[in-house]
């Protein structure tokens, strides 16, 4: 009894292990995941828009390091109990977004899809960057259209 | 008031180009907007373009042909309500130039427009190729905030664009005046008396 009464508590423990953040956490987390890619995307986006030279060697890296931001498992950032309605004021993630989960994913999708396209390109000049940077950006605004609020 | 009409001159050619101008640019930046592809670089231009106008008819306002004037066309508001008094009757205005009333909607139209234009030129969507030019010049959260105004100001303009086609209606229908016309060719016509006085 003793035995099975622990073993038990040890379970407990594994199946709240996964939600031992706060759903806080969980934002903030998700947050600071979006402003790496944010932070990436500004470089090409600078370089698209004529703001910061052209330079294959750098578009290329941000463009790998974007490929490394797609590969990661966003499951767990966008845990359930995580939108703007249940956090006021620390997320724009809509609750759409747990409504309509195979739409949400769709667009990650697409995301990926174009950072996949960029990096075929993105050394080979600034004709070649500029039209993946815009395809790419372009499914940034999909998704921030139909799943985040445009302020907090 | 005697009832002999006279082609009168009504609209000089900078407000009538510009209302029309600002028609299809005001329709081509509403509808990039809503359907546009997601690279929005023409919904861009649109909106400059409504932005031009927009300048324009403000300096024409102050600068320009007599019925164009703000001056000459915005009223108090004894002069709106008793306007506003005479809409449901089943006669022409016979208005040279906006009445108190329309006064109200051409001021309105233009402050929205101008909101909703500066709300453009700072909006950061945060995809790095739609982002509003001036956005770079303002915290992020007014970014933000102009960016959460952009979407329900353009219902409002749609709302606005709705009433003042239904206003066009309304006088054609109801009061058997054609405001259209004078719109496109300059030309309404108008008692000698309601001119006179001008």
């Amino acid at each position: 009894m003793r035995k099975l009464l622990i073993s038990t508590v040890i379970a407990a423990t594994a199946a709240t292990g996964a939600f031992a953040q706060s759903p806080s956490d969980t934002a903030k987390a998700r947050r600071a995941f979006f402003t790496l890619v944010g932070f990436e995307m500004s470089t090409l986006g600078g370089m698209a828009q004529g703001k910061i030279d052209y330079d294959a060697e750098l578009a290329s890296q941000t463009a790998q390091d974007l490929m490394t931001l797609g590969g990661y498992t966003i499951t767990d950032l966008f845990a359930p109990g995580t939108s703007n309605d249940d956090l006021m004021g620390e997320t724009r993630a809509e609750a759409a977004i747990w409504e309509d989960m195979d739409g949400f994913q769709e667009k990650g999708m697409a995301f990926y899809e174009a950072v996949v396209a960029l990096n075929e390109v993105a050394g080979d000049g600034l004709d070649a960057l500029r039209p993946a940077v815009g395809q790419l950006g372009g499914t940034c605004k999909a998704c921030h259209d139909d799943y985040r609020a445009s302020d907090f | 008031m005697s009832d002999h009409l006279e082609n009168t001159y009504v609209w000089d050619p900078v407000v009538r180009v510009l209302h029309w101008a600002l028609v299809i640019s005001f329709a081509t930046a509403w509808g990039l907007g809503k359907f546009g592809p997601n690279q929005m670089t023409l919904h861009f231009y649109a909106g400059y373009t409504v932005a031009g106008i927009v300048v324009l008819r403000v300096l024409w306002g102050l600068f320009g042909f007599h019925t164009a004037k703000f001056v000459n066309f915005v009223r108090g508001p004894k002069q709106v309500i008793s306007y506003a008094k005479t809409l449901p009757l089943k006669e022409p205005s016979r208005s040279f130039g906006h009445n108190p009333v329309g006064a109200l909607f051409v001021v309105g139209v233009l402050v929205v427009l101008a909101m909703q234009i500066a709300s453009g030129l700072l909006a950061d969507p945060e995809d790095y190729i739609n982002v509003g030019p001036l956005a770079q010049y303002v915290s992020a959260s007014t970014a933000r905030k102009a960016l959460s105004l952009h979407e329900p100001l353009s219902t409002l303009l749609l709302l606005m664009v709705v009433a003042h086609i239904g206003a066009i209606f309304w006088y054609k229908k109801r009061k058997g005046e054609n405001l259209v016309k004078p719109m496109v060719t300059g030309y309404a016509d108008l008692p000698q008396s309601k001119t006179a006085g001008e």
